[in-house]
């Protein structure tokens, strides 16, 4: 009974209730701040006084603000990329391969997502003051690429593994050779989770902090160490138009995906 | 068998179907592997041979109260998120998927904002003037506006806002696999409603709240920017001390071997997580 949604009882509206709370309290701060990005006050008052759109003019006016906008969005395009191409070959070898410690592989590949971002942070960062890639964006990429990879593999692996092997051999059956296979065949059939690894491997390098911290130089800042900047040094509303825009990248790219995840999968 | 000899990409010397993970392996060994055993080296080495930072770490009240504060917010998160997201995960297991959607809209929208937003976010609702204790003091709950932030509560709310997603979403895929037969049967059998959730939901959702718990308290651990940017000076966090002793202290001795601590800690409890649940279900929450 308490797994039948008609026949919940009264506990079907306390549940409802729970629930449409904790949905209001995951939606607060996103609203809040696209709200607060308009509002007239400096000191962040709420509701604002009045409307504006000071905020966002200042924002793009300011070339720092704009300069990491576009640094991220490079370091996040290269990273996802790597980590896509990269990803890929692993995936075959994860899913397909019969070799001992396949597992131990798989767990080694995965460990950057689990591992505390700010043991990666320092260590990478020692790594490069000795190599002499530390504030230099091909360090800014491989770091990213490492973080970005076990969200590229996870998705690829899964649709690899949902995907039935005797079709390329088919294939290779009917004459075409093992890569004509996988590229003609295999590819377009796991091209969701390949555009599923795009997008979580471009959000890991786009939206990550720590690592960035310690990589960035004065000449090289990506837009979350700018944002850490100013937080830690005042509370502006210029930071609340930056995340709004933010907020509303992340709704396209939520839009994008369903589309796309709908099209794909006729 | 002769499927598996058609498409193997065996490169010589390597075993069958390894060469494309090569350049991962490459990839990760160089810039992840050897970072890593070099920085915990350091943590012996650094300023000379010897346990020396390790007994700095354990010996000083400052860097245990650190200790034991992480764990303690980490419980803290932990607790709060299975007890919030349990109810949220039961009535989307089971409610009309046009509704549901929704919500699940929702908890992806908050999940993919960018963490700096979020926080920022709660930086300002929290605030002594903010949105909540005015509201709070508006309604005539309280007279004096409410420490919210600076301090556990503050660091509380934003982390449990952030966990709330990563345990939610496996939760429901716990609850949905469950056959409501069984709780059916039990009702039939003369089973109360809290009989039927003490005796069969709970148990039967146990090994997803375990797992769901523990990669909470796992991420908890390690966080940094949360409880850098809500959390007081009293109360610091593990990972911002390393990051502190690193970066301010130049100290990379002690920074060292306080990141060995936390790697040590949190590669046991993933190990533990992956004899529950298998490396696949884990990134379930993704």
């Amino acid at each position: 009974m308490l797994l039948d949604y008609d026949r919940l009882g009264w506990l079907r509206a306390a549940l409802a209730g729970f629930t449409a709370l904790i949905t209001a309290f995951l939606l607060l701060p996103v609203v809040f701040i696209v709200l607060l990005s308009f509002g007239s006050s400096r000191w962040l008052a709420f509701p604002p006084p009045g409307w504006t759109l000071k905020w966002y003019q200042e924002l793009l006016a300011d070339p720092a603000w704009v300069e990491a906008a576009l640094t991220s969005a490079k370091i996040a395009a290269m990273a996802a990329i790597l980590a896509v191409l990269i990803g890929l070959l692993a995936s075959f070898s994860l899913v397909r391969g019969e070799f001992r410690g396949r597992q131990l592989l798989r767990g080694l590949l995965l460990t950057p997502m689990v591992l505390p971002v700010v043991v990666f942070a320092i260590a990478i960062y020692a790594f490069f003051l000795r190599i002499g890639l530390a504030g230099t964006t091909i360090g800014f990429v491989i770091a990213h690429t490492i973080l970005a990879l076990p969200f590229a593999i996870i998705p690829i692996a899964t649709a690899l593994e949902g995907f039935d092997k005797s079709i390329e051999d088919a294939a290779i059956v009917c004459g075409a050779s093992p890569l004509q296979a996988r590229l003609r065949i295999t590819l377009p059939s796991i091209r969701i989770g390949i555009f599923s690894a795009a997008i979580f491997s471009f959000l890991a390098s786009w939206d990550e902090v720590v690592v960035a911290i310690f990589m960035a130089s004065p000449t090289l800042q990506t837009l979350p160490v700018k944002i850490w900047g100013s937080l830690r040094a005042d509370l502006s509303p210029v930071v609340a138009a930056a995340s709004s825009l933010l907020v509303g990248l992340t709704l396209c790219l939520m839009i994008v995906t369903a589309l796309l995840r709908r099209r794909l999968s006729r | 068998m002769q499927a598996h000899s058609l498409s193997r990409g065996s490169i010589a010397g390597l075993p069958a179907g390894s060469g494309g993970a090569l350049p991962a392996l490459v990839l990760v060994g160089l810039f992840f592997v050897v970072p890593v055993v070099a920085l915990l080296l350091r943590s012996v080495t650094d300023p000379e041979p010897g346990l020396q930072n390790y007994a700095a770490l354990f010996g000083s009240g400052t860097y245990v109260r650190v200790f034991l504060n992480t764990f303690l917010v980490a419980a803290v998160v932990t607790v709060v998120t299975i007890v919030v997201a349990f109810p949220v995960a039961w009535m989307l297991a089971i409610m009309p998927p046009a509704l549901g959607s929704v919500v699940f809209g929702i908890i992806i929208l908050s999940m993919w904002t960018n963490l700096l937003t979020r926080t920022y976010a709660w930086m300002v609702l929290l605030q002594r003037t903010g949105v909540i204790n005015r509201a709070l003091m508006g309604l005539g709950v309280i007279h004096e506006p409410l420490p919210l932030i600076n301090n556990l509560t503050g660091v509380t709310i934003g982390m449990v806002y952030i966990m709330l997603p990563f345990m939610i979403l496996p939760l429901v895929g716990t609850l949905r696999a469950i056959d409501p037969m069984t709780l059916r049967a039990a009702a039939l059998c003369g089973a109360s409603p809290s009989q039927a959730f003490r005796r069969i939901l709970l148990p039967l959702s146990l090994p997803g709240i375990a797992a769901g718990g523990l990669m909470v308290f796992v991420m908890s651990l390690g966080y940094f920017v949360t409880p850098a940017l809500l959390g007081g000076t009293s109360n610091m966090m593990l990972a911002e001390m390393i990051a502190q002793t690193v970066q301010s202290l130049l100290n990379w001795g002690l920074g060292s071997a306080a990141a060995f601590v936390l790697l040590a800690v949190t590669m046991v409890l993933y190990a533990i997580q992956l004899r529950m649940v298998g490396a696949r279900r884990l990134a379930g929450g993704l």
